[in-house]
Parts: structure tokens; sequence; C-alpha cells
């Protein structure tokens, strides 16, 4: 839930990036923290374990200035992807006000696409919030290994098996270098801000 | 088949790099099985070897993955950063916020540094009684029921609670062992991963299945009910001869689930196959689906 201080016209908000394991949310962050030095305030924060993957989660602090009168701060975190940190993940979504949704375009890894979206589904539900109300944005990651002959998935596949019934945007992506990082999170701190808006009612 | 081979290697090697190694295992294992035969391969057994020393450096990253500690002991700066973050309250108050944080450490394995903090807050009036119980809490998740009872003995000779602060703690903790916590990891499982059962409450809604048939045929069906984890569907009698292989106990191995956000692959067992006798849909079939895991 986002925090708003109404006299320091201040307003900071949580943007979560969700998904399964080893799908590239990390590398979104690393990117965005490389990329975008300007909003970046603080360090990134990892919290991993063995081969990388991530244990409890990854910490980004952003400042994006003056939007509306308002000072936005946004808190960038990731969620540990791997199936048995479950309970991570619920804690880490808790307070979400928009969702990056980092699916792997791999063929090998459609099933755990589809299992991950509907775990964050679940996990909304336990805070009364439903994925189809809340900013949500998809990102089909590593689309640049179809150049290296790994069997991909088309987009039209990912479409009908991820957002047939969501009709988010969303964006493809290679985040190890850059391409489509930044697109899928201004996407997704539109739709994030014009809901606070539409709840704070702050730019009135 | 060279080309297949060098194809599936190369597949292999980035999972592997990627960190997915179930899926570099069975990248290394489908060329292991081309290899095995092919008979006439050059070098055929220099190669098999070669692969299943990959199969088995895999394997042990693997196993090593699996035995890896789930929380580990963070640094102090971590677990400053984790009390910061999951301790947001808008009383204000300073020992709210620690009493906040330190339970936020609990939540995150962290249990060492929480119990550390709800010490320091027995000390504060306003939180000493929520304290207590955490520290009880976190006692039974992470060492045993004795510990937390010899903790509870030793507030009450210490006499550190009135009579009627420890009257709380003590039907609080009377409450927690009651509800099994005192079982060491229950608490731990709990709080770290959840619980992995299927609860039918929790079923998403299911409005069409794709049923693998056992020639090989895939048909979709809509679904016209559902309780939980069963779905009912009606078959037209025109398309009869589709199910006509299927009967009640048949399990379905691959079966795709339409929900309202998304397909999910799983399976099932057919638990009723009739034939409606009467009514507007008289000699259709009805056929009911548990699922089994999605």
């Amino acid at each position: 839930m986002a925090v708003f201080n109404i006299n320091k016209r201040e307003i900071e908000c949580k943007i979560v990036y969700y998904g399964p394991g080893r799908g590239g949310k990390t590398t979104n962050l690393e990117y965005i923290f490389k990329a975008y030095k300007k909003q970046v305030k603080g360090e990134m924060v990892s919290i991993d374990t063995e081969g990388d993957r991530t244990l409890f989660f990854d910490f980004l602090p952003m400042d994006l200035g003056k939007i509306k009168g308002c000072d936005v701060r946004v808190q960038l975190f990731t969620v540990p992807g791997q199936v048995q940190y479950s309970s991570t993940r619920k804690l880490v979504l808790k307070g979400v006000d928009g969702v990056v949704f980092v699916a792997d375009s791999m063929e090998v890894r459609r099933e755990k696409n589809m299992l991950s979206l509907k775990d964050l589904q679940q996990n909304l539900k336990e805070y009364n919030l439903s994925i189809f109300k809340i900013p949500l944005v998809l990102q089909y990651n590593k689309r640049d290994l179809a150049d290296e002959g790994i069997p991909i998935m088309p987009v039209e596949q990912m479409e009908r098996d991820l957002n047939r019934q969501l009709k988010v945007p969303s964006f493809e992506a290679s985040a190890i270098n850059g391409k489509g990082v930044g697109q899928t999170l201004q996407a997704c701190l539109r739709l994030t801000l014009q809901y606070l808006q539409k709840q704070l009612k702050w730019a009135n | 088949m060279r080309e297949k081979i060098k194809s599936l290697l190369k597949q292999a090697e980035l999972y592997r790099s990627q960190g997915l190694y179930n899926e570099a295992k069975e990248s290394y294992e489908r060329v292991k099985r081309i290899i095995q035969k092919s008979k006439q391969l050059p070098n055929r057994e220099k190669l098999l070897a070669n692969i299943s020393k990959k199969i088995e450096k895999v394997q042990n990253t693997l196993v090593r993955l699996e035995n890896a500690k789930e929380t580990p002991q963070m640094s102090p700066e971590v677990n400053r950063l984790i009390k910061n973050l999951f301790s947001k309250t808008g009383s204000g108050d300073k020992d709210a916020a620690a009493l906040e944080g330190a339970v936020a450490l609990a939540k995150f394995g962290q249990f060492n540094d929480a119990i550390a903090e709800f010490r320091r807050l027995l000390g504060v009036e306003s939180q000493r009684v929520q304290a207590a119980k955490n520290i009880l809490r976190c006692l039974l998740a992470y060492k045993s029921s004795d510990d937390a009872f010899d903790q509870l003995s030793e507030w009450r000779s210490e006499e550190l609670f009135t009579d009627e602060e420890m009257a709380k703690i003590k039907s609080f903790f009377d409450g927690l062992v009651e509800n099994k916590w005192d079982e060491k990891g229950a608490a731990r499982s709990e709080a770290l991963t959840g619980s992995s059962e299927m609860d039918e409450d929790e079923f998403l809604d299911i409005s069409a299945v794709a049923i693998t048939l056992p020639n090989g045929d895939q048909i979709e069906l809509d679904v016209s009910f559902q309780s939980g984890n069963v779905v009912s569907l009606i078959i037209d009698k025109k398309d009869e001869d589709l199910i006509k292989d299927l009967h009640e106990g048949s399990k379905l191995e691959d079966v795709h689930f339409y929900s309202p956000i998304a397909i999910f692959r799983g399976s099932g067992v057919i638990t009723s196959k009739t034939r409606i006798a009467s009514g507007p849909k008289e000699g259709d079939y009805s056929m009911d689906i548990k699922i089994d895991s999605l």
C-alpha cells in the first residue's frame, strides 16, 4: 500500500517483480540500477544464496521527482522465484501497488510461467487484491536467446498462455542487455501512478 | 544426428549457465539416449563417458542446492533493512515499530536477531506482553516446546510480569502448543514455505478443459459446473464416440485446464460418467473429473 504524506506532498509506492525462478527479475533490477542512476537513490540490495538464487528479495529505491506536485518515491522489489519460497513471496508482496510479471520465453519454462502467474493470483487474493484490478504488466524476457538457437515461445503463444484473460500491457525484453527493461518499468509505473492518483486523489 | 546432438548440447550448456539445472540435465540425458542408440557413432564410448560426467556434475549441483540452508543467518545490515522495509507502523511509535521490525525478522527466519530485539522490548511497558508472546513463538518455531516452556517458567520465577500479564502470556502459549506449534519445524515450515496441500476453496474457476484421449487426439469441453476440485462436463450425444474410451476411474494424465487467468496443465481422474436419462439434455453424457494436480 502506498504511503502518502499529505503535508509533505510525498508518495511512496511499491512495485514488485514477480515470476518463475531464474526468469530475469534480478537482472531487470540490475539493469535499472545501472541505467537509471539519476533516479536511483541508494544501493541495490540483493539477498541471494547458493547459485545466485534470490533468497528473500532484491530491493532498489528510486526517486522519480515531482509528478503532479508530489514527490514520488518508488521501491522496487523482486521475489524469490523458486517454488519453495512461497511464504517469502507472500511477505514481499504485502503492500504492493504494482506488479511486473517477468515470464521466461524459453519453451522449457512454459509451465513454470503459468504456475507462477497462478501463484501471484493466489498470493494477491490473500491480501484481498485481484490480479484483474492491480496495476500489472507482463514482460516476455530472454527474447535474445532465439539468436542462439534456443527454442523460445512465439509472443502469440505467451499471450495466449498468460494474457488471454488479463489483457494487460506486455513487452518483449532481453534484460541481460537492457532491451525492454525501461519500457516495462515505465508502463508499470504509469499504470500504478494512474491507479494511485484515482485512489488517493493527490492530483486534485 | 550430429547437428541434433550439437544443438541439444548447446541448449544444455545454456540452461546450465542460466541456473536451470533440471532442464540442463534433461537435455544431456536426451543426448545420452541418442548416442546410446547410435552404435556406429565414432568415439561413442568417449562421448558417452563425457556426457555421463556432465550429468553427474549437474546432479551434484542440484543436490547441493536442495541441501542449501533455507534461511541462513543474514548480516546485521540486511536484518536492519528487513526491519525497516517490513515494519510500517502508522503510529510513529518507535517501540511499536521495533516490535513490528522484530516480527518481520522472525518471518524471514532470522530468529536470533528477532529474539534479541524482543528481549530488549520486554523492558518496554507498552510492548512487553507482545514481545514475550513472540519470544515463545520463535522458540517453538526454531527450538522446541521444552525451550519455550523453560522460558515461561523462568519468567514466572523471576516475577517479571504481573499476574494478569502472565495469564495472557500463558494462555497464548497454551494456544500455540494446542495448535501443534510445538512440532519443531512446523511453524518455520509454514512461515517459509506455506502449505502445499490443495485447498478446495482455493481452486481457480475452470471454464473449460482439454483432454488428451487414449488415441492421442485432444478434445476441448466446456465446464458446466464446478465444485472445488471437481468439474462437471456435459458431452453432446453426437460426440459420444469421442469419449467412448473414457470410463469411471480413468486417469487423465495431460489435461489443460482453462481458467480466467491462464491455461494450466495438470492431471485428473474421471469420477463419474453417466448418460442423462431425462430432460432437455436426455441422451447427452455427464462426466465429472476430479483435478489431481494443477
